[in-house]
């Protein structure tokens, strides 16, 4: 019986990520088509976030170290959430429209297909700016800090906890839409505070400010345990980050299907090829 | 192109700042963002104060920071987005629709950013400004500081037009604009000073940027009102002279070249 169980869940587990690497091949191929915009997009937010970076290096040089943390510290710190970020949203690019698109009524040409909605609606597409962080992130890991293997392996693991964090963020903020009518605005907000605090070292903040780093904006998930448990290769860091992450994307999907239960179909048609 | 009478596009900038007073709720959300960036700004400079144990870096004091970051901030984030509107025109066709009005385009563009502009900036500079306040209290502002922001931030606006609409034009050219306008804006964010002062920018590098384009957009008006210099602003606005001298050198050839370009279907 135990088995049984067992079996099925890897066979659901194994067919959703079937579903997931179609979608990707999929969303690649469709982003091809335009590969000029593609690249360049990709290219110029790669550019984008090194400008970030030499403006970490500059500070640095004036006021070498800061509550501890140094230049490879904050690189890292980039790194991982670039990485993190751009997996996120290039997987799973329909997280940041999730707002648009519940109060525009087109979760209804979602709802037609077999398996979660939630699935589908967020692989539906690609971000090709997302494509960028994720290159940039590896490249900046792999180039600056230069690390030895279980140190990268240990950034893989832990830039894919952050994905999950920031889809399951994504999900959380865009489900506002079914409460409060077109929360785009508050969502894109509350979506700017976290990805702003999860660049900034996370020692520079206290008191309050600490505590809703680890809940309300839990920045604190990519900017601080990560970076200690890549510094200190310590698991005891690792298993936080991965536990917030999760529990993150959890609230998240768990208010998503509650805000599905007030969703209104609209009457728009729509075709998706 | 640039010989029509001046009053129409300042009714157009006046037209575009009342229709942006129309909708202060959406342009008052987008103060939340900016709360948080002075927050963290104000831990970042706080920690790197006490941690220098100095009083002043860069010839400013905490407080000066403060104040500073505030106008840098509120001259960024008010900016509309010019290039991207000009590349809608472009690529759907809306320019064509343009040209048969009885207005020059860059001008009637120039018009609607300044007063769209204005407006965003006047409330972000005064949310900014209540903020830092509350943070690290008052600074002493004279009637020069206020006036040498007043004179050279109408001339920082026109140049990171020029600029936002020379990307804009690369529509004619390019499959997509994003990418040009998003390395531009970081640049001036980081290069114009922005994020840091251009006096604790390694010092080879300073004669560079204080030259450049970016820092009389950015550093320039907000360095004039928390610590003003007569000599400094003159330096000033003769930068922002030239830039604009060059960059509508720019805008005017590059629009010639793209008008030739522009073909026109349907009734």
């Amino acid at each position: 019986m135990e088995a049984e169980k067992e079996e099925r869940l890897w066979f659901k587990f194994t067919g959703y990520l079937t579903l997931a690497l179609s979608y990707i091949k999929f969303n690649l191929k469709s982003q091809w088509e335009y590969r000029g915009a593609f690249l360049s997009q990709m290219v110029a937010m790669a550019a984008n976030n090194c400008v970030w970076v030499a403006f970490w290096a500059l500070f640095f040089t004036r006021f070498p170290v800061l509550r501890g943390w140094g230049v490879e510290d904050v690189i890292t710190l980039w790194a991982v959430a670039a990485t993190g970020f751009g997996l996120a949203h290039s997987v799973c690019g329909n997280a940041l429209a999730l707002p648009w698109i519940i109060a525009r009524g087109q979760l209804d040409v979602w709802m037609l297909y077999p398996r979660a909605l939630l699935s589908h609606v967020l692989l539906g597409s690609m971000s090709a700016t997302s494509c960028g962080d994720t290159v940039f992130g590896f490249f900046v890991y792999l180039a600056f800090v230069r690390p030895d293997l279980p140190h990268l392996l240990l950034f893989v693991v832990l830039s894919i906890s952050v994905a999950f964090l920031f889809v399951g963020f994504s999900i959380l903020t865009g489900s506002l839409t079914f409460f409060l009518g077109n929360a785009e605005g508050l969502a894109e907000q509350w979506r700017f505070s976290m990805i702003t605090f999860s660049t900034y070292p996370a020692t520079l903040f206290e008191g309050v400010v600490k505590i809703i780093l680890y809940t309300l904006i839990p920045a604190a998930f990519v900017s601080y345990l990560p970076i200690v448990a890549l510094k200190e290769m310590s698991m005891y860091y690792t298993a936080l980050t991965l536990a917030g992450s999760f529990a993150v994307l959890a609230i998240g999907s768990a208010v998503f299907y509650l805000g599905l239960r007030r969703y209104e179909s609209g009457n728009l048609l729509e075709m998706r090829g | 192109m640039f010989n029509s009478s001046w009053t129409k596009y300042l009714w157009i900038a006046w037209t575009s700042a009342k229709s942006n007073t129309a909708y202060l709720g959406e342009v008052g959300s987008r103060v939340i963002f900016l709360g948080v960036i002075l927050y963290i700004f104000l831990r970042l400079w706080q920690v790197t104060y006490s941690e220098t144990g100095a009083s002043e870096l860069g010839g400013l004091s905490l407080a000066q920071m403060l104040w500073y970051l505030a106008v840098t901030e509120s001259i960024i984030l008010s900016g509309p987005r010019v290039s991207q509107t000009v590349d809608q025109d472009v690529r759907t066709g809306q320019l064509a629709v343009h040209l048969i009005k009885p207005l020059s385009y860059p001008l009637y563009c120039l018009g609607n950013c300044l007063g769209e502009r204005s407006v965003r900036f006047v409330l972000n500079l005064s949310v900014g400004l209540l903020m830092v306040t509350c943070f690290v209290g008052p600074i002493h502002i004279t009637l020069q500081s206020v006036l040498f922001l007043l004179l050279a931030l109408p001339l920082a606006f026109i140049l990171d037009f020029l600029a936002n609409f020379l990307i804009g034009l690369g529509a004619f050219w390019l499959e997509d604009t994003t990418g040009l306008m998003l390395i531009y804006s970081r640049i001036t964010m980081v290069l114009g000073g922005m994020l840091i002062p251009i006096e604790l920018f390694p010092d080879y590098m300073q004669p560079y940027l204080k030259a450049l384009p970016f820092a009389s957009i950015v550093y320039g008006p907000a360095r004039m009102f928390v610590a003003p210099d007569p000599a400094q602003m003159t330096g000033l606005l003769a930068n922002q002279l030239m830039g604009i001298l060059v960059f509508s050198i720019f805008v005017y050839a590059v629009y010639r070249v793209a008008a030739g370009r522009i073909f026109a279907n349907g009734g």
